[in-house]
């Protein structure tokens, strides 16, 4: 059955609380899940006094500078602070979002920080995403031809035939929509989720793509395509503003023209 | 403890290449509900009365036992492909899954067949 309470070596316990550093003009408070598989502890949620006035803007100034000036050990994944790595995506205010683009001043009250949802937790903020990579190469996210390549250019592609992928190939594949979908908590050993069937819908309607039928069949499933129950928190919480759900609903749309 | 890779883990057994027909039949049998729904709806409101003879004249008049048996067939179908998915959600175990599947199956089938065999009675009985 569905497990509705965490485990018990998952539960979370009280953590340790660092003061604000010494003359802190801007106090904010900030909450922060903290777990180390290795330790044989709970996780812990630390509470870290930050001051506003001498840290950058986003979520992420915030945890690089708790990291570099109170406890080193604080682990997360980022790299472009720019939102096109789709490396900092976590729970911020109990809404999946990127850390790096996430203004502190959006957001009310006190800032808690957990790792994205029901993912096995590698350590701190660092969800593992190897199934949700797993998932997004199962969808052969490539182009898939048989007609060769023309030898003298690229294979050619009409303005409004880009525009068609142009936003569904802005996915940073950050894993904010899969992670906030209540279907992929329960299943996503086999439900692919949003992220993978919004790639799969990119190369469906690519107009180079010959595969088309293929890529239907191998979504053609319960599980895979059908445990979408369109409940749309993929969309409400895409950073990069795009609609999965849209792009499920239009995969679900070809499955019955082509049986009618 | 395995040494499988991911990606074998997500293809597991493959595409089960159907789920259009269920995905189908759930839209198709809602909408069929709303005209069959409202007309039940409206035709027991307007009956000037709810006791046996009342019942059974309107039961055997003109097209109401098509339209209730329709209705019933809709609705325990709908029902069942709804039943099925919160399983499929929910129920993990492929054992339990399966055995609770088949039960559903079963019972939805043994409802349709009650309120069909129900309808013919009150409806056929009245003549003879
Ligand atoms: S669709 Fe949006 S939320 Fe989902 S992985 Fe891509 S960028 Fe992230
Ligand atoms: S629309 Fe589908 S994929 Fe998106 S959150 Fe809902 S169930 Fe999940
Ligand atoms: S650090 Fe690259 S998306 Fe946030």
């Amino acid at each position: 059955m569905a497990e509705f309470r965490l485990p018990a070596n998952s539960r979370i316990v009280k953590g340790i609380t660092h003061a604000a550093p010494a003359g802190a003009r801007e106090l904010r408070q900030v909450r922060i899940y903290r777990f180390t598989p290795d330790s044989g502890e709970n996780p812990r949620v630390d509470t870290f006094g930050l001051d506003l006035a001498s840290c950058g803007p986003m979520v992420l100034d915030a945890l690089i500078q708790l990291k570099a000036t109170v406890d080193s050990s604080l682990t997360f994944r980022r790299s472009c602070r720019e939102g096109i790595c789709g490396s900092c995506a976590m729970n911020i205010n109990g809404v999946n979002r990127l850390a790096c683009t996430t203004s502190m001043k959006e957001l009310s009250g006190d800032i808690k920080i957990y790792p994205l949802p029901h993912m096995p937790v590698v350590k701190d903020l660092v969800p593992d995403l190897t199934n949700f990579y797993a998932q997004y190469a199962a969808v052969k996210p490539w182009l898939r031809t048989r007609t060769p390549a023309p030898p003298d250019r690229e294979r050619l592609q009409s303005k409004e035939e880009q525009e068609r992928i142009d936003r569904p190939a802005a996915c940073i594949l950050c894993a904010c929509c899969s992670t906030a979908c209540p279907s992929y908590w329960w299943n996503s050993d086999r439900f692919l989720g949003p992220a993978a069937l919004l790639a799969a819908y990119r190369w469906i309607i690519d107009s180079r793509d010959e595969a088309t039928g293929e890529r239907l069949d191998e979504l053609e499933d319960p599980f895979r395509l059908y445990r979408c129950h369109t409940i749309m928190n993929c969309t409400d919480v895409c950073p990069k503003d795009l609609n999965p759900a849209r792009a499920i609903a239009e995969i679900k749309k070809m499955m019955v023209e082509r049986q009618i | 403890m395995s040494l499988t890779t991911p990606l074998r883990q997500v293809l597991g057994l493959g595409s089960a290449k159907s789920g259009v027909h269920h995905w189908w039949m759930q839209r198709l049998t809602s909408v069929a509900l709303v005209p069959l729904t409202l007309w039940f709806v409206v035709s027991l409101v307007t009956l000037p009365g709810f006791d046996h003879a009342t019942i059974s004249a309107w039961m055997s008049q003109g097209l109401t036992a098509p339209l209730l048996v329709l209705l019933v067939l809709t609705m325990t179908w709908h029902s069942r492909l709804g039943v099925q998915v919160v399983i499929e959600d929910y129920v993990h175990t492929s054992g339990a899954r399966t055995v609770s599947l088949v039960l559903v199956g079963f019972a939805h089938v043994f409802m349709a067949a009650a309120g069909v065999f129900a309808i013919l009675k009150v409806a056929l009985g009245r003549g003879a």
